[in-house]
């Protein structure tokens, strides 16, 4: 199993970047990684005859964040209510405005989370993330509007900007 | 466009949280190691309260011919193949856990169990030792309890690894063990005793996730679910089909029963030599997924054939009630076919 380590050496920083990114928490990234990784041992002699192996654990890990999360529901570490009105103080500094997206992301519906880490994050084109998710591309845009719809409610781009000047 | 813009700068600002690579596979690598279930899987639940026929049935020999629970392989009369001598009569062979489980939580049980390949020894890395794993879920009213009770015969309790709190000392049935308590934690209750022939046993009860039991519940239950275990086992379970006769030089490997699968038990089993990883998998399957084209008959039923790169995977279709069964593996053709052969049906 020499090429299972070697596979597992190369591409764990990347797992773990894009669990982290999918979970939102340090920890919850290493369990979802761990059980992933886990299960690739078992079937590592089907996974590495796969063309892309590197793709197949990715979608690995997708499909049991979304079924992960699901699961484990009552062990998400409460990220609290956004607000519903941005404070001027909140966006005094760019820090401020990422950890405020940070929130908001946690508490996107783990399909439309998911588009946007692949999208934003790893940079996928829709093709790839319908592909990942087992659905059509148009899906993939209508998650990703949804999100993105989600993520301006309440957040006053207008007050970061004013913010930024002052 | 500002928006995506955040988004991103909050991804790569938040790449500071990424856990530790060496961490997280060292911690891989111990899972490997001791095979430890993954017990937050839901079970399906709703079974009777005794789920497993307690009782000396002839069952197809699984690894027992050898005292350490080692793999035969195949090179004296003391390492025979065990499974090749397969069950002589027509007729689903009942198959054997290497220990037994005396005491569960009350309430309905739904199960999985297997016998699994939990890695090499210390002494001789690359010989596979086998273990038996038991994976319930305990539904009584509201509360659901998740079980796992599976032996860890390279690891002494000295290994003992917990997921969430520390150890301590505790002597359960006159064996010492290490064990740790966190209701609220993903671990629950755990507890790792020594195992008579050698490693430990490990114990984990813990509350489904959205369920609630209280830290002295789940101890209580924990150690009793431990001091109730018995070497050598009884307990058979009864799979959904059985392996027959084996083409020569291999043998079954692992077993893996689950409570509801397609057409009845899900079963699953590793066929090879097992000096090295099974490379021949025989499993009930689903319907839908089903590929390849048309192959020979096989018993009756019609076959689909698939060859992907050098794997080849064959499905008997509706042999197990409806269900289909895939024998997959990198052998030859005929081989998968040999096996097809001589699969035992339920009529």
């Amino acid at each position: 199993m020499a090429d299972y380590e070697d596979f597992v050496r190369a591409h764990l920083p990347r797992l773990l970047r894009y669990a982290t990114m999918l979970a939102g928490e340090r920890e919850q990234a290493a369990d979802l990684v761990q059980d992933v990784l886990v299960k690739v041992y078992r079937r590592w002699s089907r996974i590495s005859d796969a063309e892309h192996p590197d793709r197949y654990v990715l979608r690995m890990v997708t499909n049991d964040y979304l079924s992960w999360r699901r699961s484990r529901s009552a062990r998400l570490i409460a990220v609290g209510d956004p607000p519903d009105e941005a404070r001027p103080d909140d966006f005094a500094s760019d820090h401020a405005a990422r950890e405020d997206m940070w929130q908001r992301l946690a508490r996107l519906p783990r399909r439309q989370r998911a588009v946007v880490v692949l999208r934003y994050y790893e940079q996928l084109p829709d093709a790839d993330i319908a592909d990942l998710l087992g659905c059509a591309q148009a899906t993939v845009r209508a998650h990703s509007r949804k999100a993105l719809t989600t993520l301006r409610h309440g957040l006053s781009l207008d007050r970061m900007a004013q913010a930024k000047e002052s | 466009m500002e928006i995506e813009n955040l988004i991103k700068d909050t991804f790569a600002a938040h790449e500071h949280d990424v856990p530790d690579t060496d961490r997280v596979l060292a911690a891989t690598r111990e899972r490997l190691d001791r095979r430890r279930a993954v017990v937050s899987r839901p079970l399906a639940a709703g079974a009777a309260v005794v789920l497993l026929a307690l009782g000396a049935v002839a069952v197809v020999a699984l690894n027992r011919s050898e005292p350490d629970d080692r793999v035969a392989t195949g090179t004296g009369p003391s390492s025979a193949p065990a499974a090749a001598e397969a069950p002589a009569k027509p007729g689903i062979g009942e198959l054997a856990m290497p220990y037994s489980l005396g005491w569960l939580p009350p309430g309905k049980a739904g199960y999985l169990v297997r016998r699994i390949n939990i890695g090499g020894s210390a002494a001789n890395p690359d010989q596979p030792v086998y273990g038996g794993e038991y994976m319930l879920t305990v539904t009584s009213g509201p509360q659901v309890l998740l079980v796992d009770v599976q032996e860890m015969r390279s690891m002494p309790i000295s290994g003992a690894a917990f997921k969430s709190g520390p150890g301590r000392p505790v002597t359960i049935g006159g064996r010492a063990g290490v064990e740790s308590s966190n209701s609220g934690g993903p671990g629950g209750y755990e507890v790792y005793l020594t195992h008579p022939a050698g490693g430990s046993l490990y114990v984990n009860v813990a509350a489904q996730p959205g369920s609630t039991a209280s830290a002295q519940q789940l101890t209580d239950a924990g150690r009793r679910v431990a001091e109730n275990v018995t070497f050598p086992g009884t307990t058979t379970v009864a799979p959904a089909f059985g392996l027959g006769k084996l083409p020569d030089g291999r043998r079954m490997c692992t077993f893996d029963i689950e409570e509801h699968g397609p057409g009845g038990a899900r079963t699953s089993y590793s066929v090879g030599t097992c000096s090295t990883l099974p490379p021949i998998q025989v499993r009930s399957d689903e319907a839908d997924r089903v590929r390849g084209t048309a192959g020979e008959r096989v018993q009756g039923h019609e076959t689909r054939y698939e060859e992907e790169k050098g794997y080849h995977t064959l499905w008997i279709l509706k042999a197990v009630h409806g269900a289909p069964i895939a024998i997959a593996g990198p052998g030859p053709r005929a081989e998968l076919y040999a096996i097809a052969e001589h699969l035992v049906l339920p009529r």
